[in-house]
């Protein structure tokens, strides 16, 4: 199996070139990222290229250059802006125009065989009527109202499904939301500050994804023939009160539509990018998703629970262990 | 002190534990404990909840009870919830199916959720089902509690859905009769104010609170609408509509029998 990565350079990226380059049955990797160096290992299956996918020849010409050459087979493409407080048309080329022409280009490729996208579990239109156990049948969000955080990725989505009947192997990985830092993860984000502000009278259900379950997933969707489109969840499903007491945080519930114009303000003055308007939903009607596709088609299922930040009494605790004081 | 209720909801009821307590429908064991146990004087001294028949609830497998409907809230739904819990051993837990609107209700969605409540969708009936749950259904929906106080005890509009579930996933239906909830709690006015988060109206009851009639619980014998039919007949809208109507007569004998047996309202 020789190997594409596009957003490398991403904490996604960065593990599954990692495990990648670690397997045996991976030939080569060609890590391909924005920035010009790349902080990967450097190995001699491992070959980075900066590239910016938004320029179609760019894309282009590294599947009919470096690609072609390298006879890669497999291609995971990852790359989405991560920034929930951005918009506009650089936004919407790199989430929705990158993929477009990448799909289009892998199909006509004489050596690419299977494409692994990895897509959100935000692409789900969550109502009240929608079931608290989300499928892949589910109804995707076509609010036009909706921000274009939320629009670009049920396009890119929707992209690259309108391709499964194609002549390229392709699986859509809907996943859940990975919970790390530097993931783009809005709940993340919303779990930084020591309180959250929590909408009252609502404690709706979230699953969280690990970046280890991710990676295994990806690789297990790289490794399997199957396609169409699979749910990722995570390991931990719980409430969102749980989610805030398990990060060491305070909770405060107050009306939903005074929050948006708090967490407004944190942003501008802050520079978080938690945007409420972007989770009202999921902090009212939740939504889990269902993995029971990927796990009958290629095997897939959580089994590393997330990462909790720390409380400042462990977090403290923990550099003192890592950085013994001498006497 | 932890009560011995309590006790034996939490360690001995059959729950699917996504890691930290909770399922993926948000019932919380100790939570619901807790309510069952804070509960116990409203069932046992205000409705004197007289129940017949509980052993017929098979112990283990999927399973849809189907209920009549009445009341201004669904204090109906709360008692016989209570009552399958403690009569059905070990203890299964109800997973009341809720109309559409009520996740849309701050602090009522939640509640609910963390007791076993359940929106009503085929999805979440589906995976309930499929993992050997026992499904409570109300095939009246809000024409039930919306019903006037010369209608009780007749059964209104009558969904079919819990008649193509329990072809579909082989699940025996219990009828259940609760007699006393239809005159405890009387509609007076319906306001027709349909834009708060979506409920069809607003019921203003005819007493502050629920009279204390005497509640009579009967469960009826299990039918099994699967029997003799093919999973692939639940998408046959005739099959269905007169499996549904079987266990709406059912029903309807329950209730009669019900009412015939009681010596009085309050009595």
């Amino acid at each position: 199996m020789r190997v594409l990565v596009t957003g490398a350079t991403t904490p996604l990226g960065t593990a599954l070139v990692g495990e990648l380059v670690a397997a045996r049955d991976v030939e080569l990797v060609l890590a391909v990222g924005r920035e010009p160096e790349s902080t990967l290992p450097t190995g001699p299956r491992l070959v980075y290229h900066s590239v910016d996918m938004t320029r179609a020849r760019k894309l282009h010409d590294l599947l009919w250059g470096p690609a072609r050459e390298l006879a890669i087979d497999h291609v995971v493409h990852g790359m989405h802006h991560r920034r929930g407080a951005d918009h506009g048309p650089a936004v919407h080329a790199q989430n929705v125009d990158a993929t477009r022409e990448l799909v289009l280009a892998c199909m006509d490729h004489p050596t690419i065989r299977r494409l692994v996208y990895r897509s959100f579990a935000e692409v789900y239109a969550l109502r009240h009527i929608t079931s608290d156990l989300l499928d892949e049948e589910e109804p995707l969000d076509f609010d036009p109202g909706s921000p274009q955080w939320v629009r670009d990725r049920v396009e890119a989505d929707l992209t690259v499904s309108t391709h499964l009947a194609g002549p390229l192997s392709i699986a859509v990985l809907r996943c859940a939301e990975i919970l790390a830092a530097e993931t783009g993860s809005q709940l993340w984000d919303y779990l930084q500050s020591r309180v959250c502000l929590s909408p009252l009278g609502y404690d709706p259900m979230l699953n969280v994804l690990s970046l280890e379950d991710a990676v295994a997933g990806v690789m297990a969707a790289l490794r399997g023939a199957q396609i169409g489109v699979f749910n990722l969840p995570g390991y931990d499903t719980l409430p969102l009160s749980r989610a805030i007491a398990q990060s060491h945080r305070a909770a405060i519930p107050i009306p939903g539509p005074l929050i948006a114009p708090l967490y407004g303000l944190r942003r501008w003055v802050a520079g978080f990018e938690f945007r409420y308007d972007l989770n009202v939903r999921r902090f009212h009607f939740g939504g889990v998703l269902d993995g029971g596709r990927a796990r009958e088609a290629f095997g897939f299922q959580p089994r590393t629970p997330v990462h909790w930040p720390m409380s400042w009494w462990n977090l403290l605790m923990a550099r003192l262990a890592e950085q013994p004081v001498s006497l | 002190m932890e009560s011995p209720t309590f006790t034996r909801i939490v360690k001995t009821a059959p729950f699917h534990d996504e890691g930290h307590g909770f399922d993926v429908f948000g019932l919380c064991p100790p939570t619901l404990a807790s309510v069952i146990t804070a509960t116990a004087p409203i069932y046992d001294r205000y409705f004197r909840v007289d129940s017949l028949g509980a052993d017929r609830i098979p112990a283990c497998g999927p399973v849809i009870l189907v209920a009549n409907h009445g009341g201004v809230l669904p204090v109906d739904a709360g008692m016989l919830c209570v009552d399958v819990l403690r009569r059905t051993e070990p203890p299964r837990i109800p997973r009341a199916i809720m109309d559409h609107f009520v996740p849309r209700l701050p602090l009522v969605s939640t509640w609910f959720a963390r007791l076993g409540a359940v929106s009503g969708t085929r999805a979440n009936a589906k995976r309930l089902l499929e993992r050997g749950e026992l499904v409570a259904i109300w095939p009246e929906g809000v024409s039930g509690p919306a019903k006037r106080f010369r209608d009780r005890y007749q059964i209104q509009r009558w969904a079919v859905g819990f008649a193509e579930l329990a072809i579909r996933y082989r699940a025996p239906v219990v009828p259940v009769a609760v007699i006393g909830a239809e005159e405890s709690w009387p509609v007076m006015v319906k306001l027709p104010i349909t834009r708060w988060f979506g409920a069809p109206y607003v019921p203003i009851p005819a007493s502050p609170v629920p009279l204390p009639t005497h509640y009579h619980i009967r469960y009826g014998m299990p039918i099994e609408l699967h029997r003799g039919r093919t999973p692939d007949d639940a998408a046959d809208p005739a099959i269905v509509a007169a499996a549904a109507g079987e266990v709406r007569v059912a029903l309807e004998q329950l209730i009669v029998d019900a009412r015939r047996a009681r010596h009085g309202v309050f009595r």
